[in-house]
């Protein structure tokens, strides 16, 4: 046979042996390399805890959940796990793809989030209207009470021009009408200023879900109007760039490397003296500001210092005698700091994890005058937060 | 109701890096004899994986016909004995199916018809269960016939029910076709290497095509009913018969490949059908085992063509009845069985002539559309949803010829979607064969060139190049598609097996 080789295979299959050799040799490495690696218990990148090895039994077995925890295992702990996530999203980039793990990558480098289609509209109405009328109900024991209703647009919405060309998304503000038309409370819209706003800087950061301290400064301004407050020029606070290398929820979930990272602004009001209590640890600290999270992935949490039920924040310069209750998620971490000028005192509530009812605590505290709703309209359908207003 | 997450399928990293590597080493390590033991326990532990109850059924029903095997031959001397032999197998793995696929589908139209209420069973299918009933039938029906001598080997006939490379998604493999490879098989490193091979291009087609454009299917779906424009419609359509195709026919090659690693040869079951010229053409080249299965079993024995066109319209209408009943309990799956049944007889009796009369480039086209909405009927077992389905294809809603989504999901899916119809024709194959001819001009030219005893040195370099070169791309080719769908596996997207729920 003449194109028979020394080692009596021919050459077609010599290249398929070759081949077969080699992929089989890749699979092993990278058993072994599962096997011998140390697994970690936590990923930095992308900001979860990984799954942990499943315990036996019998009733697990059954109902499959074992073998399922096996190979969530198995891909969480997989060698080179991030560099493999990588290059599918340079792989899908290459392809022309523009939404990655369900995140739209826009222009200007903009990963944004899309709007789903809501399922719990109505239900988050009726938490709104309820509580309204629990403010109602104060109101004619004689309380006066300012209660307003923001619903922070996000991305896909104000940074409309941004998305890829025809990228599907549910209309956000389609569904935020809806809900503050049944609300039955006064509401303050923010989409126009925070797209006059955008004009002139960046008011979402370009990895992260939230908006930006200018972006937030918009939605401050809007909220000076309604109350008929003088808002402070940006030009009178203190701005200072606390990171460069700011890498937010998004970046994790899209796992491209040369993704351009965030920078984050923060504004300190001069005039302001603070004293800020943390109620559940009992913490205070003069500062609005937690720059502990720099060193960390998640550097918004900087803002309030991340996740508290409930925040007081006192100012002893401020313009008024005013005080507040902020009803929010974290979208209002980074408002709250424009917002201490004008309160002697803040109580922040961030009812996903205060359980005791707003309205309750509103009644218990007589010298709260004013109450604002804050929520961003991403999160507002999916995250339980709103549950906690009653 | 694609495969649960439990299931394990052969795109995934337990299976990839763990069971094949582990269950390979042990199979080739151990002596012939023990071999059949080593593939039964670790198709067990396959199937027990994601139905670690309903394995006492396959079981079951390999005990059945194993015994009934040596029964029929111990003691069926008259035909009559024997008939009721089989008879015994099939209706203890009809009763099986019939129970586990068909009973609810049952209750909901004696409910409709006769406004009962009797409550639903809500059992779970159990994976495979129509694949394995009918393999074991096969021995039984062959064994009565006298095709196949009987298998006393327990061992072996359990082996062979319980073989993991097809026991969830075929190709079914009938007794005969293995019988002497379950006692004697060579295992070659050849065979090792194209097997691995066929293995990796089944992988790469599951995870990298058929789950791609499986995804833009499943977002085209997902839109409100009627408000996809017509485009957006068709091309859904056609993302979900490339996703069919490529998704079963990957799972085919996979079971190839494993078998042939081990010894074995399973039948092909797909050859390239969204390149047939006609519908007749089409059934000969999609999902060919069970088309044959059907054939041999059902229509041939109900006649098949030779008692007259009555006779032959009638067994048409059953086969293709019980084809498209066997692909699931809804009655769309047997208006898509009926469907074909109807357009095959049309092109036996009506146009068959005419069609193949027609420039090649109509034949396929005709095929193609005919394919792709039967397709349509198939997936959506909803019958409201399918009528709504078809009239946005129509444009009957009044919706939009052009939509913008249509270009969005061009511009996501384009270059995979592209590259999923240059792969469902025989492009492959082509630019292999041309790769062998240049690759042996060049030897051949050598071994002239030998022969005269000119220059012999300067076209040994060439030759050693050409195929350098050869290798090289093909390593690089299977390495950089290799790491890609080991990318997606981490990523854990997407990835479920359409016909494990079959």
């Amino acid at each position: 046979m003449k194109n028979m080789e020394h080692n009596g295979l021919p050459r077609g299959q010599r290249t398929g042996m070759i081949t077969a050799l080699a992929l089989s040799a890749a699979i092993l490495a990278l058993t072994t390399g599962f096997l011998v690696t140390e697994k970690k218990g936590f990923s930095e990148s992308e900001n979860r805890y990984l799954a942990s090895f499943p315990q036996f039994s019998w009733e697990s077995v059954k109902s499959g959940d074992y073998t399922e925890a096996l190979s969530e295992y198995a891909s969480d702990h997989f060698p080179f796990r991030e560099l493999f996530m990588g290059l599918k999203t340079r792989a899908e980039l290459a392809l022309g793809r523009r939404e990655i793990n369900g995140i739209l990558i826009g222009d200007s480098d903009y990963l944004i989030e899309p709007y789903e289609k809501p399922e719990n509209t109505e239900k988050i109405a009726g938490i709104f209207r309820n509580f309204s009328e629990k403010i109602d109900g104060m109101r004619a024991e004689g309380r006066e009470l300012n209660l307003n209703l923001m619903l922070i647009p996000t991305a896909v919405t104000v940074l409309r021009d941004k998305l890829p060309q025809g990228a599907p998304t549910e209309n956000q503000m389609e569904t935020a009408e809806t809900i503050l038309r049944a609300s039955g409370m006064p509401t303050i819209d923010s989409l126009e200023a925070l797209k006059k706003q955008s004009e002139t800087g960046q008011v979402y950061y370009r990895t992260d879900h939230h908006w930006t301290t200018y972006g937030a400064y918009a939605g401050y301004v809007e909220y000076c109007r309604a109350l008929g407050f003088e808002p402070v020029p940006l030009e009178e606070l203190k701005s200072s760039v606390v990171t460069d290398s700011f890498a937010g929820s998004i970046y994790a979930k899209v796992h491209d490397s040369r993704q351009p990272l965030d920078s984050i602004t923060i504004y300190e009001n001069p005039a302001d003296r603070l004293t800020v209590t943390y109620e559940d640890t009992g913490e205070t600290s003069d500062s609005l500001y937690n720059l502990d999270y720099l060193e960390k992935r998640d550097k918004y949490s900087l803002f309030l210092n991340n996740l508290h039920p409930l925040v007081t924040i006192a100012n002893e310069t401020a313009e008024s005698q005013r005080e507040l209750v902020l009803i929010k998620d974290s979208y209002a971490n980074s408002m709250v700091p424009f917002l201490t000028r004008h309160y002697r005192r803040i109580h922040v509530l961030d009812t996903r994890y205060y359980k005791m009812g707003p309205a309750a605590y509103i009644r218990e505290h007589p010298e709260v005058t004013d109450v604002l709703l804050l929520y961003n309209m991403n999160t507002l359908d999916t995250d339980l937060g709103v549950r906690g207003i009653y | 109701m694609p495969a649960s997450s439990s299931d394990m399928v052969f795109s995934s990293i337990p299976f990839l890096f763990f069971f094949l590597p582990l269950c390979l080493i042990l199979y080739y390590a151990v002596p012939f004899s023990w071999k059949n033991g080593v593939l039964l326990a670790f198709s067990l532990l396959f199937y027990a994986w994601g139905e670690p109850v309903y394995i006492v059924l396959m079981l079951f029903s390999s005990e059945v016909d194993y015994w009934v095997g040596r029964l029929m031959d111990r003691f069926g001397t008259t035909k009559g004995r024997r008939r009721f032999f089989l008879c015994c197998s099939v209706a203890v793995n009809l009763s099986l199916l019939g129970f586990f696929k068909y009973a609810d589908f049952v209750i909901q139209m004696v409910n409709g018809v006769f406004h009962t209420s009797i409550p639903l069973l809500g059992l779970g299918l159990p994976v495979g269960i129509s694949f394995f009933t009918f393999q074991t039938m096969s021995y039984s029906i062959d064994l009565y016939r006298r095709e196949v001598p009987v298998e006393k080997d327990h061992l072996a006939y359990l082996t062979y029910v319980s073989m993991f490379p097809q026991l969830v998604a075929g190709p079914i493999v009938r007794f005969a076709t293995v019988q002497q490879e379950l006692h004697h098989r060579t295992i070659t490193v050849e065979k090792f290497q194209s097997g691995m091979l066929r293995f990796m291009q089944g992988l790469f087609k599951k995870v990298l095509i058929a789950n791609q454009v499986g995804a833009l299917w499943e977002a085209i779906r997902a839109m409100e009913p009627g408000t996809a424009s017509v485009s957006a419609a068709w091309l859904g359509a056609a993302a979900f018969t490339l996703q069919l195709y490529f998704d079963f026919s990957a799972y085919s090659d996979m079971a190839i490949g494993m078998g042939e690693m081990m010894g074995f040869s399973f039948p092909d079951n797909f050859r390239y059908p969204l390149s047939a010229v006609s519908v007749t053409d089409f059934w000969r080249r999609w999902h060919i085992s069970l088309s044959s299965w059907f054939k041999d079993y059902v229509y041939i024995p109900l006649g098949g063509n030779r008692a007259g066109v009555g006779k032959h319209l009638r067994n048409m209408l059953i086969v293709w009845f019980l084809t498209g009943l066997w692909h699931g309990a809804a009655w769309n799956f047997v208006l898509w069985g009926l469907y074909y049944g109807v357009l095959l007889a049309l092109e036996k009796y009506v146009w068959g002539k005419g069609l193949s009369r027609l420039p090649g480039v109509l034949q396929h086209g005709y095929t193609l559309l005919i394919v792709v909405v039967g397709f349509v009927v198939f997936v959506f077992d909803d019958m409201n949803a399918l009528g709504l389905y078809l009239q946005s294809m129509t444009g009957l809603l009044g919706n939009d010829l052009w939509g913008a989504e249509c270009g969005w999901y061009l511009s996501n899916y384009g270059v995979v979607l592209a590259a999923a119809v240059l792969l469902a024709f025989p492009v492959y194959p082509w630019a292999r064969e041309k790769a062998a001819a240049w690759s042996a001009a060049s030897e051949s030219a050598a071994s002239e060139t030998a022969a005269t005893g000119t220059a012999a040195a300067g076209s040994g370099a060439m030759l050693a190049l050409r195929h350098g070169l050869c290798t090289a791309g093909t390593l690089a080719g299977y390495g950089l598609l290799f790491m890609l769908t080991v990318a997606y596996l981490v990523n854990d997207t997407y990835n479920p097996f359409l016909y494990f729920r079959f």
